[in-house]
């Protein structure tokens, strides 16, 4: 019986062009969702606690400035002082919460059959351009269901768990949507990325800037007539006119979402 | 051995952490792992880092739910890249630190990049997730190193024998 005996440098390339062609691989077939599955389910507690002890930091900063001030003030309300204003924080978020929620509600008065508010739990912006919401499966959040912030259209659902799911923002480059201006007629392709921009107008079309973008649900994802964000300045690019666009809707500050149902056409 | 294996699940744990939604939204582009893999450095031997990298990206394709693989190849070039840099250079101290993790964060994500686009997919992230992630990894390599010489100083023969003179 022949040993084979590698070195270890020929043994990390060998590894190396293996994982290439297994990552190939993996580009050209549909994606088993086993292991996102058993990921979200391992971090839902690690981003949890992670929550709980930076809230937990806020509460201690909060309770000492108290303490401080009462105990110039008066030591007697000391405690008392501190425990209002803990309590105080943790309402004012709640608070905050649902006055987004409600903001939004009456925003999209015509959406809010079969829609679900849910709740931003974990967020990566910059990296893989998504938020995680705690509403999933089991709460009728269905993939490609539109997702909407306070200030309008934020992404599509691109994966969903049992109880959570997570929103493919608009800035993601992959992302793409059908959207139309409301002082330009026809139809544009608006394609994500650093700079999200809207193209497939004829050359040298004179679009104003801060135009509002709006969505034409011809891509059978988004309803037509919902604010994606505003038109930059228009410039000629090839054998069209590109026209960069200012997302109205901020991830960063979002807190609370509406998941629309998806629409029947929408594709899986 | 059982030191590295605890250090990725740590850093694993903290990068999975840094994108709760109470943190700093900024922060959820960090790489940690990366880390362990520049502190590897300074005992194993560039392949032996190499492999640690390796293992490291494959955990940062896990936890970002991408295709698997291209970030272990990105760790790996990353890992020996910064074991030969640290090797070359002989940094030490603070600029170990913040010159090796700046290294191993723009190599890993510019070669992982590479790799997406070679693979004809498009990246989960544009040039400024790729900013972001390399200011962020070496910022939290500053405090590391920080925190090190810190350590260090606490430990430090001279302050026990000021305290000694002291009690003296």
């Amino acid at each position: 019986m022949t040993r084979l005996k590698l070195r270890s440098d020929v043994a990390l390339v060998l590894t190396c062009v293996g994982l290439f062609v297994a990552a190939a691989a993996q580009v050209r077939t549909s994606q088993g969702t086993a292991l996102y599955v058993a990921v979200a389910t391992v971090s839902a507690p690690v981003i949890s606690t992670a929550n709980a002890i930076v809230a937990a930091a806020r509460a201690y900063a909060l309770g000492r400035q108290d303490l401080e001030a009462v105990l110039a003030e008066l030591g007697r309300l000391r405690r008392e002082g501190t425990q209002l204003r803990l309590t105080n924080h943790v309402l004012t978020a709640e608070v905050a919460m649902m006055r987004q929620a409600s903001r939004l509600l009456a925003a999209f008065p015509d959406l809010g059959e079969g829609s679900v508010l849910g709740r931003v739990v974990a967020r990566d912006i910059l990296g893989s351009r998504s938020l995680i919401v705690d509403r999933g499966r089991r709460d009728g959040v269905q993939l490609d269901a539109p997702v909407l912030g306070e200030g309008g259209v934020l992404g599509r659902i691109d994966r969903v768990t049992d109880n959570s799911a997570r929103v493919q923002l608009l800035s993601h480059p992959a992302a793409a949507m059908a959207a139309r201006l409301t002082e330009v007629p026809g139809e544009g392709l608006l394609v994500g990325g650093d700079q999200p921009r809207l193209t497939g107008f004829p050359p040298y079309t004179k679009i104003p800037t801060e135009a509002v973008v709006l969505t034409t649900g011809s891509e059978g994802i988004y309803p037509p007539g919902l604010v994606v964000g505003t038109t930059g300045e228009a410039r000629n690019e090839g054998l069209f006119t590109l026209v960069p666009v200012i997302l109205t809707a901020n991830p960063a500050e979002t807190a609370t979402v509406l998941i629309l149902r998806a629409l029947p056409g929408a594709p899986r | 051995m059982t030191a590295l294996v605890i250090g990725l699940a740590a850093t694993a744990l903290v990068q999975l952490g840094l994108q709760a939604v109470q943190v700093w939204w900024i922060l959820g582009s960090c790489r940690p792992v990366l880390l362990v893999v520049l502190a590897a450095s300074r005992r194993l031997s560039p392949v032996q880092v190499a492999w640690l990298g390796l293992v490291a990206g494959l955990l940062t394709d896990v936890l970002a739910d991408r295709v698997l693989g291209p970030g272990g190849i990105a760790g790996a070039v990353a890992g020996s890249l910064v074991a030969a840099v640290e090797r070359r250079l002989e940094l030490q101290g603070p600029m170990f630190w913040v010159g090796g993790a700046l290294t191993a964060a723009a190599v890993f994500d510019l070669v992982w990049r590479l790799l997406v686009a070679a693979l004809g997919a498009s990246p989960d992230h544009g040039w400024l997730g790729t900013l972001a992630s390399t200011v962020t990894t070496t910022s939290l390599a500053l405090l590391v190193a920080l925190a090190e010489r810190g350590w260090g100083a606490w430990r430090a023969p001279e302050r026990r024998r000021r305290r000694a003179l002291k009690q003296a």
